[in-house]
Order: C-alpha cells, then sequence, then structure tokens
C-alpha cells in the first residue's frame, strides 16, 4: 500500500512535468503547425542556466528564478525570430528540419559552456519528508503537482480570457482570415515560441531538481512528444491528461515489473501504450477531429 | 477616401491578374464591384488589404491612396490599423472558437475594453442570430450565420471601409435580402463605406451608391447604381434580362445578336 501511494506520486509529479514540456510542442504547433524537435535541448539549457544562476551565481530563488523564464522567452523569441521567421510560407519539412538543427545547436553550446555534463541543482524545496498513511514521501513531488498545477491553470485562462490567447487559437484555424482581422501573425508565433520555451524551462527546472541535470534531460524532450501523441497533437487538454497517465505508466510499470522482467521495461511502457491508444484513436485522446459540415 | 489610380497587379513576379483598374470609394457609400468569376475582383480586394503578400502578389504599377497616404506597400496589419478590414470570401470563421471569441479576435487592434463590450453588443444588434449562438462553436453553425459572424468580426474592428467579399455566396435568397439589410443599416448608422464585390449584380445594385463592372482584369464600365440597372449591357449580361426587361428566354438566344458596347 505505501509502495503504491509512492509510486503514484511520484508518477503523478513527473508526469506533469512531462505535460508542461508537452504544453511547450502543443503551444507551438497549434499556431503553426511547425513541430518543434529541438524542445529537449531546450528543456537541457534551460536547467543548465537555472544551475549557473543558482549554483555558480549563487543568486536567491525568487530572483533567478524570473531570469530564468526571461532566458527562455529570450531563446524562444530568438529562434523564432532569426531561424523561424526567414522560412514562412516555405514547406513544412524545411521548418521542421531547421527545429532539429537548432536542437543540435544548443546541444552543441551545453557542452562548450557546460562540459561536465552531470550536476545537480540548489535543493529548491524543503528536505523534510511528508508522511501520507503508510507512505514517505519527499516533499519536492507535492511541490512539483502544485506548481504544475497553477500552470496549467495560468494557461488555460490565458487561452480562454486573453485576447493574444484567443487569437493563438484563431491563427490555429485560419491564418489568412486572423491576417484579414490586422492581426500581425508574426507577433502571434513569436509568442507562441516565447511561451513554448517559457514552459519547457519550468518543465526542466522541475525535472531536474528531481532528478538533477544529465544529458538525459534531452530525453524529457522525446517522453513530451509520446505524450502529445497519446493526448493528441494539437489539444491542450489531451497533453495535460496524458502527461499523468504516461507518468503513471512508467512508475508503476517500473515498479512492479523491473524485479521480474528487466530494468529498462520502464522507458518502454510508455511507448507500449501509445501504439495501443494509436491503434484505436488514431488522432490521440482528445485530438481535434476536422470540424465538416456536410 | 480611398484611390486606386491605375493599379496592376502580378502574382509570382509574371502572371498578371490586373491591368491598370482605377477606381474611388468616397467616405460614407456603397461601392459595388462587380464582374464573372476571374475578372479580378477579389484581387483588387487583396490588393486594398494587403493580403496580396501573402499570396505572393504584388501592385507593381500604379498606386493605392487611403486618405492621401500610399498603402500599396504596406502589409496587412498596419493597413488594418488604418481602419481597412476585409472579410474574405467563403465564410472563414475560427471553427473552433466559439461565436464570441470569434468575434473578439476581430476586435483584436482596440484598444479600450470598455469599447469592445460595447460593440459587442452593437454587432449582437444587428444580428440578434449571433446572441443566440454566442456560446457555440463557430465550426458547427450554419452558412447563414458563418457569414454572418465573418461580417460581424469585421464590423468589431469598427473599421473606416469594410470590405466585404462575395456576402450572398451559397445562401439563400431570403438571407440574402436579410445580410444585405443589415449592411445597408451599418452603413447609414455608422457611417462605414463599405466596397462590395459581388456576382449577384441585382442585390448589389440595390443597396451601392455607385458601381464598377469588371472584366479580364480592367474596369469596364462604372457609373452610378441607377445607371448601372438601366445599362443594357448589364441586364443582358449580368441580369439576364432582355431588352424588354422581361426574364430572357433562351429558347430564342442568339449569341451573336448583342454585343458588349465596351468591346
Amino acid at each position: 500500500m505505501a509502495e503504491l501511494l509512492q509510486f503514484v506520486i511520484t508518477g503523478l509529479s513527473v508526469g506533469m512535468v512531462y505535460s508542461l514540456i508537452a504544453l511547450g510542442f502543443v503551444l507551438v504547433w497549434k499556431s503553426s503547425s511547425v513541430a518543434n524537435l529541438a524542445l529537449g535541448q531546450i528543456v537541457l539549457i534551460s536547467s543548465w542556466f537555472t544551475y549557473s544562476m543558482l549554483a555558480q551565481a549563487e543568486l536567491p530563488v525568487y530572483i533567478a528564478f524570473p531570469l530564468v523564464v526571461l532566458f527562455a522567452m529570450f531563446l524562444g523569441w530568438v529562434i523564432e525570430r532569426f531561424a523561424l521567421r526567414p522560412l514562412i510560407a516555405q514547406p513544412i519539412l524545411s521548418l521542421i528540419a531547421v527545429t532539429l538543427g537548432i536542437g543540435y545547436f544548443i546541444e552543441g553550446v551545453i557542452t562548450f559552456i557546460w562540459p561536465w555534463s552531470v550536476d545537480a541543482l540548489p535543493r529548491l524545496f524543503p528536505r523534510e519528508v511528508i508522511h501520507i498513511g503508510p507512505a514517505v514521501i519527499s516533499q519536492e513531488y507535492v511541490w512539483v503537482i502544485v506548481i504544475c498545477l497553477v500552470v496549467f491553470v495560468l494557461l488555460t485562462v490565458f487561452f480562454r480570457y486573453h485576447k493574444m490567447g484567443i487569437a493563438m487559437r484563431a491563427t490555429a484555424d485560419d491564418q489568412m482570415a486572423v491576417q484579414a482581422c490586422g492581426i500581425p501573425v508574426t507577433r502571434v508565433f513569436s509568442t507562441s515560441w516565447m511561451f513554448a520555451c517559457c514552459v519547457a524551462a519550468i518543465g526542466g527546472i522541475l525535472i531536474s531538481s528531481i532528478g538533477g541535470i544529465t544529458h538525459g534531460l534531452v530525453e524529457t524532450g522525446l517522453k513530451a512528444f509520446s505524450v502529445v501523441i497519446l493526448g493528441g497533437l494539437d489539444s491542450f487538454a489531451g497533453a495535460i491528461i496524458a502527461g499523468p497517465i504516461i507518468g503513471l505508466a512508467e512508475s508503476l510499470g517500473g515498479g512492479y515489473l523491473t524485479p521480474y522482467i528487466w530494468a529498462g521495461v520502464k522507458d518502454i511502457i510508455p511507448f507500449v501504450i501509445i501504439i495501443i491508444v494509436m491503434c484505436i484513436k488514431p488522432y490521440g485522446l482528445f485530438g481535434e477531429e476536422r470540424i465538416e459540415r456536410i | 477616401m480611398l484611390k486606386l489610380n491605375n493599379i496592376e497587379v502580378t502574382y509570382l513576379n509574371v502572371i498578371r491578374v490586373l491591368h491598370g483598374v482605377s477606381m474611388t470609394v468616397e467616405d460614407g457609400a456603397i461601392i459595388a464591384l462587380l464582374g464573372a468569376n476571374g475578372a479580378g475582383k477579389s484581387t483588387t480586394l487583396k490588393a486594398i488589404s494587403g493580403l496580396l503578400h501573402i499570396e505572393e502578389g504584388e501592385v507593381t504599377d500604379g498606386s493605392i491612396e487611403w486618405n492621401g497616404e500610399r498603402i500599396d506597400k504596406k502589409y496587412a496589419e498596419e493597413i488594418g490599423k488604418m481602419g481597412i478590414i476585409q472579410a474574405l470570401e467563403g465564410r472563414h470563421v475560427f471553427e473552433h472558437l466559439n461565436t464570441e471569441e470569434n468575434l473578439i479576435v476581430g476586435a483584436h487592434n482596440r484598444r479600450d475594453r470598455h469599447a469592445v463590450r460595447q460593440d459587442l453588443e452593437m454587432v449582437y444588434d444587428y444580428f440578434p442570430r449571433l446572441k443566440e449562438m454566442r456560446r457555440n462553436t463557430a465550426g458547427y453553425l450554419s452558412g447563414g450565420e458563418q457569414q454572418m459572424l465573418v461580417i460581424g468580426r469585421a464590423m468589431m474592428a469598427t473599421p473606416k471601409l469594410m470590405m466585404l467579399d462575395e456576402p450572398s455566396l451559397g445562401l439563400a435568397p431570403l438571407l440574402v435580402e436579410e445580410i444585405y439589410d443589415i449592411i445597408r443599416r451599418f452603413n447609414t448608422e455608422q457611417k462605414t463605406s463599405v466596397l462590395l464585390v459581388e456576382q449577384n449584380v441585382r442585390i448589389a445594385l440595390s443597396i451601392s451608391h455607385y458601381g464598377y463592372v469588371m472584366e479580364n482584369g480592367r474596369v469596364v464600365l462604372d457609373g452610378t447604381a441607377d445607371f448601372l440597372k438601366n445599362n443594357e449591357d448589364v441586364k443582358e449580361f449580368y441580369m439576364g434580362l432582355s431588352a424588354l426587361g422581361t426574364k430572357k428566354s433562351y429558347r430564342e438566344v442568339k449569341h451573336y445578336k448583342r454585343r458588349k458596347r465596351w468591346l
């Protein structure tokens, strides 16, 4: 029982971080139908940047955190402005290839600036453990869940009520008509990239506060893709719900099956789930089907 | 006042579709732009609204002036801010947004939220149907409601010049009349000039003050609505009426019988 509760909490919190990163993907995909393949690298560089702010510059969290957010937004703006905007109206495949290139570029920059490649973030959350019934859970998991929920709520409110959020959803539907309304789509694109990098960065901080910074963080980008595919490429709700599913599958499957099968089973389970879901619902769990009036 | 001076539009640097189009839209007027498919009506609108850039088209000669300022090299968003808004042909609603959100997108460039609320009420006043549907997903509205939504969205920008591209497309005659009544009311009450592209010549001339007839990228005829309504060629070729004003009998048609005067 205690074990189960532990697996559930860790699964949920890691899964929610996946959701955050996945939201970074969905944001860009929805407004400009570009698949952002540099997501994992953006997560990694934001984590390293956080490390530099906290451990090397020794800034307090309340200064470092806004700096990281600013850094991520700046990164998003630069990527959109200098790598993608010149390619507007080009075939979508070249745009996707460009994001792949950006990813490798960022990786290069990372090994240049932080060549030691493994480190731990200073503790962000209190050290004391929490007792829930029989289970002992380290506090950071609970904090991660809380922070993710707050970000989800903020994003939902933004997209539902803020005019820029509404304009971003509108751009996803019909770029031409958005321009006919006198809205600069280029600004919509750069906003979506800034937001995407921002949530990816927050995800990066949270996950590296649990597991430390390693090169493996790039793979969380891959996990985020599986979340996105499971939830539906263009669905915010899908990403938010699919994240915990993947997280739970990982931690429960990993926790209970590893002793019987082999150690890597944890990493395979999410993909098995995806294959099964894809067979049944090809749009993903919550993907938008095309509205067709007959 | 909008002034087109002899503009030429070329797509992809080679395909010239407008060969010297000139027209004037006075403040507060309703101007109809008539013509068959492929005459260049929509291209003219896109040249004015700046949407041409997206389709790799360009105004290669002549000039477009809005209140004395040249706008033919400007982008759609700048032109939109100057008060010229185009409603695209074929009901480009944002399918996954609800009705009200669609309208709010139209008011994106407005600064004060309070006025946006008021405009929302104004649009609902013109289109009571939209108010009933305010929470419905736009993609599932009927064709007429979608057309109303597109016009309402253009109204939300409180434009000085509203350009409508075939608002009657694919709608039942009754609905067309309703929509045209609303356009006329909007024009008289808000003093917004309207530039109207239409295939439905009869209804377009019924509300407009002045009209231009286009063919093959040229303006071949222009005049007041009354003049155009009574013009033999317009009647014959665009309204399907013979000289007597009765419905044409196709049995008696000899295609060489009458030539267009402007050719």
